[in-house]
C-alpha cells in the first residue's frame, strides 16, 4: 500500500502549523519554542512535517515530479517524529509514517541521495552502517563476555554499529559490560556476528536493506535462544522493539534500552551505585529511545464513511506519549553527586541531535547545526554536561561541541553509571 | 507564471538565494496555490525592497505567517514572514509589547505571564501571529479586533515604510493614535474587507494585567497535560441555563459586574472537543455531556487578583448564576477537567481540536452585533445546519453555535461553524450552500457579516463603504500589487 494507504492522513493537514513548534501549552518563553529541525534550518514550509504531507498528497493526485529541490527536502529530515507528537496533541491523523513511506517511494523509484546509497552500500558489504575499523567484536578483547551465539545466556546486548566501530564511543561497550558483570547478569554478546539493527536504513528510506537486517539479528536470536535484547543505543532499540514488531518480526521477544535495563537492575537492588559522581547534569531525550520507541500499535480497519476521520475499528494513535523517559531520568537521579536540570525541549518534544534520517551522512553541515542548537539549549540550563543514551547522539554533540569550543562536557548514561559503581 | 530570469535575480539580490524558491515542487505546501515564488524576507527594509520590485514589475504580493488553509491567486509571490520572528520590546510600564509579525501568541504569551502580563489569544489559536487582528476566548477582558493594535510600523503598498500612532513622532510605541497620523481606519478597521494593503512590519500590542503563576504548572505527556494544580485564586465552570433568555441575562450581568477573566459561550460539543484527546472519545463525551446540560450554556474563568478578591468574584458569579436558573456541568468540577480546559483555553485558544480534528475542515459565520439579537440569527443557522447533520455530510454538534461578550458589555462576537470532510464533494457543496444562505441572512437582517465577492452590497448598508475604501486603496496601492491585503493568519 506504501504512502497510498496514507492518502486520507495526508488530506487532513489543515495547514495549521502547529507541527513546527513544541506543543503550545509547553512554550515557556520566545526561545527554544521550534521543534522541526528542517523547518527551522531551511525555513520554507516544504520542509515542515505539515508540507511533507501537502506535498505527498499532491503527488499521489498529480504524480510524482522529481526534483532537485523535492529531494532536498525529502532527504534534508532527521525523521524524528517531533512534527508528529506536536500535531497529534490536537489531530487524529498519520504525520511521520506518510514521510517515512515517501522516502521508501522515493529510493524505490531510484531517486537516492548518493551518501545515503554509499552508506547502504557499506552495509549489505559488512553489514554495518559505519566503516568497519577492524573486527566487529575487538571492543570487547580482554573482558571475557560470554558469546552468546555459542553460550547459554539471559540477556543479549547488542552494541550497535556505531559503538562497536568508532574508537572513541567503544567505551560505552565496555562500560555497559562492566555495569552487567557488576551486576551479575548472565550476559553475552554476538561479537563479530553482531551486525547492524538496520533501524538507519529504514529512516533512509530503504525498506528492503532494514528487512533483510531484521530477518538475520531475528535468525540469529531465536538459533541462538535469547529470550532478551539489551541495546546500547536509540536506534537499535527502536528497530528491535518498535520496527521488528511493526514487521511482525519480533515475536515475544523482549528488547530494552540499557537505560531501562540499568534502571530495573537498581530498583531491583542488584546494582548500588555509591560512588559519588559530582555532576550537574541535563538529559537528551534520543528521539528512538523518547518518542519513536513508543510501542508499535497493530491496527487494521477502514474508514468510517461519513463527516468524520474515523476508523472501524478505532485507530489508536502513536502520539509519543508512551515513549522511554521515565527510566534513564531515574537512573541519572540514583546517581550520588547527580543533579538534573532539565531544557525546555524534552521527552516527547525533545530537540533531534540532528543524526536521524541519515542526515548526519547526506548533509553533515545541517545534522551539525542541529547538535549546535541542541548544545545551546543546554547550556541554557547551566548544567556541566550533557548527558544523552545513544550514542549517535553522544557522537553528534562531541562533534558540535569541538566546533563550537562550548565548555559542556557529553556523557552516555552508562558512562555516569559506571563512574558511580567502581 | 515562473518569474523571468532578470525579476527572479532582481528579488534574490534582495532576500538571498537561500531565501526565494520557484520551483513548482514546493507550491502545494503554500496553499495548493501556483505562485510565481516564494520569498522569506528577515527584516521591514528587505520587505520594502520586494515591494517596490513588485512595482516595478506589476507583481501582486500577499503576505501571510503560520498559514492555515486560504484561497490566493495564482502568480503572485508569496511573503512567507516566518525569518520575522523577534520580541522587540516588552513595556511593562506602558504596558505593550512590540513584535514582528512571525512571533506567535504562545511566545509571547509565555514571555508576558512571567511578568504578569497577557494578551488576547486570538481564535486562530496562540500557534498563530501574536499581532493578528480578530477575536479570541479573552475579549471579555482583553477586548478584540483593532482594540490592541497600537503603534504600527507598516510598508505600504506603495513601498513606503509609514509609523502610524506615538511612532509617527517619537520613537515611542505607546499609542496608535497620536500624537502622529493615526490612520486608524485604514489600518486596523474592521469593517470590510478587514485586512490591509501592504505589510506590518513591525506593531506594538497592548497588553493586560495577568493575575495567574508565571507559568501553568503542567504534568503528563502530550496529549494528556493537565494541570498539577489549580493555580490560586482561579476557578473555572461551566454554566448551563434553561433558556437562551436566561443565559443572556447572566452573561450580561456577568459582563456588568466585571468578575469574569473569560467568557466564552462554548456550547458543549466544543467543550467535549478540547477536553479530549480523540475524535471517538470527543463524539462520546459530546453526547454524555449533551444529557448532563439542562440548555445553552458559557464557560466562565474566575481569576481573582488576591483571596479576598477571589471570593468576592465567585459569590457574585455564583449568585448571578443561581439566580438565572444556571447549572454547573458537574463533570467538569473535576479538577484535573477544570484545569485542562483552563489552560487550552488561555494557552491554546482551543481552535484545532474544536475545529479541523474531526474532518480536517470547518466553515464558520462569524458575526458581530448585540449579543442577544445575533444568536436569535444563529439559532435560526443552527436548525440549518440540522439536515446536514441528518444526511451525515456535517459533524453532529446539535446545531450548536457559540460566541461572548466584548469588553464586558452586551455587544459581542456569535459564530457558528459546521465541521466536515472537505474530500466529499456532496458534504463541501451542502455547507457552501449553508455558509451562503446564512451569511446572507445574517446580512439582510442586518447583523455585521462578512460577505465574500458582495462588497457593493455591504457597502451599501455601511454608508457607501466600499466606494471611498476603493479610492483610499487607489491611493495606497496605484499598481495593484496588494489587492487582497495581508493576511496575518
Ligand atoms: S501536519 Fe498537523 S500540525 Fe502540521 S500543519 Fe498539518 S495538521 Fe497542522
Ligand atoms: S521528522 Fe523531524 S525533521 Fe522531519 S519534518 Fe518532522 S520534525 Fe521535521
Amino acid at each position: 500500500m506504501g504512502l497510498e494507504q496514507y492518502k486520507g492522513d495526508m488530506e487532513m493537514c489543515c495547514r495549521c502549523s502547529t507541527c513546527k513548534f513544541i506543543p503550545m501549552q509547553r512554550v515557556s518563553g520566545h526561545d527554544f519554542v521550534n521543534v522541526c529541525p528542517s523547518i527551522s534550518r531551511f525555513n520554507f514550509h516544504s520542509y515542515s512535517g505539515g508540507g511533507r504531507l501537502n506535498i505527498g498528497a499532491a503527488m499521489l493526485r498529480d504524480g510524482f515530479q522529481y526534483t532537485d529541490r523535492l529531494l532536498d527536502i525529502v532527504y534534508n529530515c532527521q525523521m524524528c517524529g517531533a512534527c508528529g507528537v506536536s500535531c497529534n496533541y490536537a489531530m487524529d491523523m498519520e504525520v511521520l509514517e506518510p514521510i517515512q513511506e515517501f522516502r521508501i517511494r522515493c529510493v524505490a523509484d531510484g531517486k537516492t541521495h548518493p551518501a545515503l546509497d554509499k552508506a547502504i552500500a557499506g552495509l549489505r558489504a559488512h553489514g554495518s552502517m559505519v566503516p568497519p575499523t577492524g573486527k566487529r567484536g575487538d571492543w570487547a578483547i580482554g573482558l571475557g563476555l560470554k558469546d552468546a551465539t555459542r553460550e547459554k545466556v539471559d540477556v543479549l546486548y547488542h552494541a550497535g554499529c556505531l559503538t562497536s566501530y568508532d574508537p572513541s564511543l567503544q567505551k560505552l561497550a565496555r562500560a555497559t559490560a562492566k555495569i552487567l558483570q557488576k551486576a551479575g547478569v548472565n550476559f553475552g554478546i554476538a561479537g563479530d556476528a553482531e551486525i547492524c539493527c538496520g533501524g538507519r536504513a529504514y529512516q533512509m528510506g530503504y525498506q528492503e536493506d532494514f528487512l533483510r537486517q531484521a530477518r538475520e539479528n531475528m535468525a540469529l536470536i531465536k538459533q541462538a535462544g535469547i529470550k532478551t535484547v539489551v541495546t546500547a543505543c536509540a536506534e537499535g532499540y527502536q528497530a528491535f522493539k518498535v520496527l521488528y514488531d511493526k514487521f511482525k518480526l519480533r515475536g515475544d521477544l523482549e528488547v530494552l534500552h540499557i537505560s531501562e535495563f540499568v534502571d530495573r537492575l537498581i530498583q531491583e537492588g542488584r546494582l548500588k551505585p555509591r560512588k559519588k559522581v559530582g555532576l550537574s547534569v541535563t538529559y537528551h531525550d534520543p528521539c528512538r529511545l523518547g518518542r519513536l520507541g513508543e510501542p508499535w500499535v497493530h491496527w487494521e480497519g477502514k474508514k468510517v464513511p461519513g463527516d468524520r476521520f474515523v476508523f472501524d475499528p478505532p485507530k489508536t494513535y502513536r502520539r509519543g506519549t508512551h515513549g522511554v523517559y521515565d527510566p534513564p531520568r531515574n537512573v541519572l537521579k540514583s546517581l550520588p553527586g547527580v543533579t538534573l536540570t532539565e531544557m525546555t525541549r524534552i521527552k516527547e518534544y525533545a530537540w533531534c541531535c540532528g543524526a536521524g534520517g541519515g542526515v548526519s551522512e547526506s548533509n553533515p553541515e545541517f545534522a551539525q547545526w542541529t547538535a549546535r542548537e541542541r548544545i545551546r539549549e543546554a547550556e541554557s540550563t547551566g548544567a556541566e554536561a550533557l548527558v544523552t543514551a545513544c550514542s549517535w547522539c553522544e557522537k553528534a554533540f562531541d562533534e558540535a561541541i569541538r566546533e563550537t569550543g562550548s565548555a559542556l562536557k557529553v556523557y552516555d548514561i552508562v558512562e555516569l553509571v559506571e563512574a558511580a559503581i567502581s | 507564471m515562473a518569474l523571468s530570469k532578470d525579476v527572479y535575480r532582481a528579488f534574490e539580490d534582495v532576500v538571498g538565494a537561500e531565501y526565494i524558491c520557484d520551483d513548482p515542487v514546493i507550491m502545494p505546501s503554500y496553499h495548493q496555490t501556483e505562485f510565481a515564488a516564494v520569498l522569506l524576507p528577515q527584516n521591514t527594509a528587505e520587505v520594502q525592497a520586494i515591494i517596490r520590485l513588485c512595482n516595478k514589475f506589476s507583481l501582486p504580493f500577499r503576505p501571510v505567517c503560520t498559514g492555515w488553509t486560504g484561497k490566493f491567486a495564482k502568480g503572485s509571490l508569496y511573503l512567507d514572514l516566518r525569518r520575522m520572528n523577534r520580541i522587540i520590546e516588552i513595556n511593562e510600564k506602558n504596558m505593550y509589547a512590540v513584535v514582528e509579525p512571525y512571533v506567535i501568541s504562545a511566545q509571547l504569551q509565555a514571555e508576558l505571564m512571567k511578568g504578569g502580563l497577557h494578551l488576547n489569544v486570538k481564535g486562530a489559536g496562540s500557534n498563530c501571529s501574536a499581532m493578528l487582528r480578530g477575536h479570541g476566548h479573552l475579549d471579555q477582558t482583553t477586548s478584540g479586533d483593532d482594540r490592541n493594535h497600537l503603534a504600527i510600523e507598516w510598508v505600504t503598498p506603495a513601498g513606503e515604510i509609514v509609523r502610524s500612532g506615538s511612532l509617527g513622532s517619537s520613537d515611542e510605541w505607546f499609542c496608535g493614535d497620536g500624537p502622529g497620523p493615526s490612520l486608524r481606519s485604514i489600518l486596523t478597521s474592521a469593517v470590510p474587507p478587514g485586512v490591509t494593503p501592504g505589510v506590518f512590519t513591525k506593531a506594538a500590542m497592548k497588553v493586560y494585567h495577568w493575575p495567574g503563576p508565571a507559568k501553568f504548572p503542567i504534568q503528563g505527556v502530550s496529549p494528556n497535560y493537565s494541570l498539577s494544580e489549580i493555580p490560586p485564586n482561579f476557578m473555572a465552570r461551566y454554566y448551563s441555563f434553561p433558556s437562551v433568555a436566561k443565559m443572556f441575562e447572566a452573561e450580561n450581568k456577568i459582563g456588568e459586574s466585571e468578575i469574569a477573566f473569560e467568557l466564552m459561550g462554548f456550547n458543549v460539543a466544543m467543550v467535549a472537543a478540547n477536553i479530549t484527546t480523540s475524535n471517538e472519545e470527543e463524539e462520546e463525551t459530546f453526547r454524555r455531556l449533551s444529557r448532563e446540560v439542562q440548555g445553552p450554556g458559557f464557560f466562565v474563568i474566575v481569576a481573582g487578583n488576591s483571596a479576598a478578591d477571589f471570593a468576592y468574584k465567585r459569590r457574585v458569579l455564583e449568585h448571578i448564576v443561581a439566580e438565572a436558573g444556571g447549572k454547573s456541568l458537574a463533570s467538569l468540577e473535576d479538577p484535573r477537567l477544570e484545569g485542562i480546559l483552563l489552560c487550552q483555553c488561555i494557552r491554546i485558544s482551543a481552535s484545532i481540536r474544536e475545529t479541523f480534528r474531526p474532518g480536517g475542515m470547518f466553515s464558520s459565520i462569524p458575526v458581530m452585533g448585540q449579543r442577544d439579537l445575533t444568536i436569535q440569527w444563529a439559532i435560526g443557522a443552527g436548525k440549518a445546519k440540522e439536515p446536514l447533520i441528518a444526511k451525515g455530510l456535517i459533524v453532529d454538534d446539535g446545531g450548536a453555535f457559540f460566541g461572548w461578550g466584548v469588553e464586558q458589555g452586551h455587544l459581542g462576537k456569535t459564530e457558528i461553524f459546521c465541521k466536515f470532510d472537505p474530500q466529499n464533494p456532496e458534504a463541501k457543496a451542502a455547507v457552501e450552500a449553508w455558509h451562503k444562505e446564512q451569511s446572507t441572512r445574517a446580512f439582510k437582517e442586518r447583523y455585521f457579516a462578512l460577505l465574500a465577492g458582495q462588497d457593493e452590497e455591504i457597502g451599501r448598508g455601511l454608508s457607501n463603504y466600499h466606494i471611498w475604501w476603493n479610492e483610499i486603496q487607489k491611493e495606497l496601492d496605484p499598481n495593484r500589487v496588494s489587492p487582497e491585503g495581508g493576511a496575518l493568519v
